[in-house]
């Protein structure tokens, strides 16, 4: 007892000293207002590691992706010490270059796992191995026009369902003379619509054990139902990301759907329809349906080449796993924690501004728990070009039904992954 | 000694050829036999030749890029001759600013042009479809209905590279000698028939130069697919360059994406021999 008591003596010194001892310089490589956002966090990390200089390079989504490809195809060669991810692609990292990046178990990663929710280890975990730390989520609501849907009469609390949605839509429609509709899809060039409906209905392009295609199951068929009633409805606008943007600005459409994080884009896209805007819950399929999802997010991992893992590693937890750390990333820039204690803290019940003075990041992150989990897998990117194609040809009616073009979609992507379909 | 110098001193040359050219080549060459969506790589020498066979999104790459080969190179080489004709009138004025105005395009950096066009074509805001709209057509839902996105990256083309082989064929019209004209005119032939058996023969070489290069430029097409339409909607405008960076570089398969290459490069090279032997010399 004595010996052991005595052995944890040092222990504890030990955890001491190691704030002041970790020094150096970490590189972190990620882009736009993800960068600027760790960059926030930077001076609170400092006050507690005062000897680990940090230096964030914002090299833009694409580049971070290409050079990260490039580095671990060269055998990890000039990596940064902290690299930013998105979690859906995440997997073909690990699985092309599973010695490309440090296992996290390492740092006591496992310990944070209750502090996350569920659906965003599954891209970030292969094994028993923890290959990067969840950042950002993004749990899908709808942000709508306040004064557009007043103007026609439509209470956006009562809309519940995609069906009492597009009777809104054709209210919105009427009365503004068919000027304005109640979103865009991205028809042709992503279909991000089909994904956030989809994983609403507890469906994806795959299980959640990345061992089977499961795009044709019930879910992911109503999803696609659900788009072309839309679609038929001429209830939405098809639109890539920057008609997307144009259309909310010019006032053309009364809402859009998509993760939280679009949140900042409208913020900054137009200040001047401040206090215009308001945030609900997304539809459900049928009434008492779960009336949420995600789309993208982000993580971070340590490359194993890093020289300063332990200051990469305590820079990860002070950003990624404090409250503070997090709440400062949502403040500065909108970008939504999926740090479950983060949950409680008070400016989360703020009221916003821009928002109507609506406390949306409340409504935003209550829904986190009632995400139903989907993984991207090392074949994402195939899957949703395969997808994209499909969604374009059945709107334009080249199938019958939504089962047969996802019968369709599921063969191909079978045929290009090597992946069973799942009975 | 005397054979060897020449040798010596190209080594430096034939070192860093080996090194940035035929290495890669080769290399990429053994990667498209290799598996590599699994780790560590292994060689599985039907994986990428056998899906290529039966992947539909590599046919709808193709065809769409043959359709380019067919329809815009005919198009843009006729108007670039036309156009050169007008350039080498002895009519026209201002010929510099000219030769620079349709010479322009080609110096405009790819990015900023594609959002240009990607304006220009917008469903909601864009000019060409108000002006269909002035006219009493009501427009097309052009960067995502099939049909009008292949029709904007073939007028998107057109405009970039029409200019640029222009002034190739401008060039081929100077160097035809005047003394041929002369002798043509005393012998009484008209314009027309000058056109025909004097310049035509006269540029025969440099058409078919302009003519390769074009071939080779559409089977590599990646840049406007890429930034206009980004190879939609769903693949409507998805070419076979498109393709293989969407492969190597989003889908981190690299083994695929060499093969898709090996196959572009087979396909240039055939298009360009059967150039060469449809217009030799007889």
């Amino acid at each position: 007892m004595k010996a052991r008591l005595l052995a944890l003596v040092p222990l504890l010194g030990l955890a001491w000293g190691q704030s002041m001892a970790l020094r150096g310089e970490i590189t972190v490589w990620s882009w736009d207002i993800a960068a600027k956002a760790l960059e926030a966090v930077v001076p609170s990390f400092n006050r507690l590691y005062p000897n680990v200089r940090v230096r964030v390079v914002d090299l833009g989504n694409q580049q971070v992706f290409d050079r990260g490809l490039a580095g671990c195809a060269a055998g990890g060669r000039n990596l940064p010490d902290v690299y930013s991810v998105e979690n859906n692609e995440a997997e073909v990292f690990w699985s092309r270059f599973p010695n490309c990046f440090t296992d996290l178990t390492t740092f006591g990663a496992n310990q944070l796992r209750n502090d996350f929710p569920e659906f965003k280890w599954t891209e970030l975990t292969m094994g028993n191995r923890i290959f990067a730390i969840p950042w950002d989520s993004g749990p899908v609501v709808v942000f709508y026009r306040r004064d557009l849907y007043q103007r026609a009469g439509i209470d956006p609390s009562r809309i519940e369902t995609w069906d009492e949605f597009i009777e809104a839509g054709r209210r919105m429609l009427q009365v503004t003379g068919g000027r304005v509709r109640m979103g865009t899809i991205a028809n042709g060039q992503d279909d991000e619509w089909f994904r956030m409906l989809a994983n609403q209905n507890g469906c994806f392009y795959f299980n959640n054990q990345g061992t089977a295609v499961t795009v044709n199951q019930p879910g992911c068929v109503r999803a696609l139902e659900t788009i072309k009633k839309l679609v038929d409805a001429g209830v939405v606008a098809f639109g890539g990301w920057n008609e997307q943007i144009q259309y909310f600005r010019a006032g053309a459409v009364a809402s859009a759907m998509f993760g939280a994080w679009y949140e900042g884009t409208i913020r900054t896209n137009a200040p001047d329809q401040a206090g215009n805007w308001g945030v609900f819950l997304m539809p459900a399929s049928q009434r008492g349906g779960v009336r949420a999802a995600n789309l993208g997010g982000s993580a971070l991992a340590i490359p194993a080449s890093s020289r300063n893992k332990e200051a990469a590693w305590a820079f990860v937890r002070h950003a990624l796993a404090t409250t503070e750390g997090q709440i400062t990333m949502l403040r500065e820039y909108g970008l939504v924690p999926s740090y479950l204690p983060a949950l409680n803290d008070p400016y989360v019940r703020q009221p916003q501004p821009y928002w109507g003075n609506q406390p949306i990041w409340q409504l935003v992150l209550g829904t986190l728990g009632r995400i139903p989990p989907a993984r991207g897998t090392q074949y994402f990117q195939e899957a949703r070009q395969i997808l994209t194609a499909v969604q374009v040809d059945f709107l334009a009616g080249r199938y019958r039904t939504a089962e047969e073009a996802l019968d369709a979609a599921a063969r191909q992507i079978s045929r290009a992954t090597g992946l069973p379909i799942a009975r | 000694m005397r054979t060897k110098a020449p040798l010596f001193f190209l080594a430096p040359y034939l070192f860093l050829f080996g090194l940035f050219w035929a290495w890669p080549i080769l290399y990429s060459f053994y990667l498209s036999f290799l598996n590599t969506r699994v780790y560590p790589w292994h060689l599985d020498p039907g994986v990428n030749w056998s899906r290529l066979l039966q992947d539909p999104f590599f046919f709808v790459a193709l065809k769409n890029t043959l359709f380019i080969l067919v329809v815009q190179v005919p198009l843009m080489l006729v108007l670039a001759l036309l156009l050169a004709l007008a350039l080498n009138s002895a009519l026209l004025r201002l010929k510099g600013f000219y030769r620079f105005a349709f010479f322009a395009p080609v110096v405009v950096g790819a990015v900023a042009y594609s959002a240009i066009f990607r304006l220009l074509f917008n469903t909601e805001f864009g000019a060409v479809n108000a002006f269909l709209q002035a006219l009493g057509h009501p427009g097309y839902d052009w960067l995502y209905a099939p049909g009008p996105a292949m029709a904007v990256i073939v007028i998107a083309l057109t405009w970039r590279w029409t200019g640029y082989n222009a002034i190739i064929l401008l060039a081929g019209l100077q160097s035809i000698p005047r003394e041929l004209y002369e002798a043509a005119s005393l012998d009484g032939a008209s314009p027309w028939q000058q056109f025909w058996h004097v310049t035509l023969p006269g540029l025969r070489p440099v058409l078919l130069f302009a003519l390769v290069l074009s071939i080779i430029g559409t089977l590599q097409l990646f840049t406007e697919p890429f930034l206009i339409t980004g190879g939609g909607p769903g693949n409507a405008t998805m070419t076979l360059g498109l393709y293989l960076y969407q492969q190597g570089f989003r889908g981190f398969n690299f083994g695929y994406a060499s093969a898709i290459a090996y196959t572009v490069a087979l396909l240039a090279a055939g298009f360009s021999f059967m150039q060469m032997r449809l217009w030799r010399e007889r």
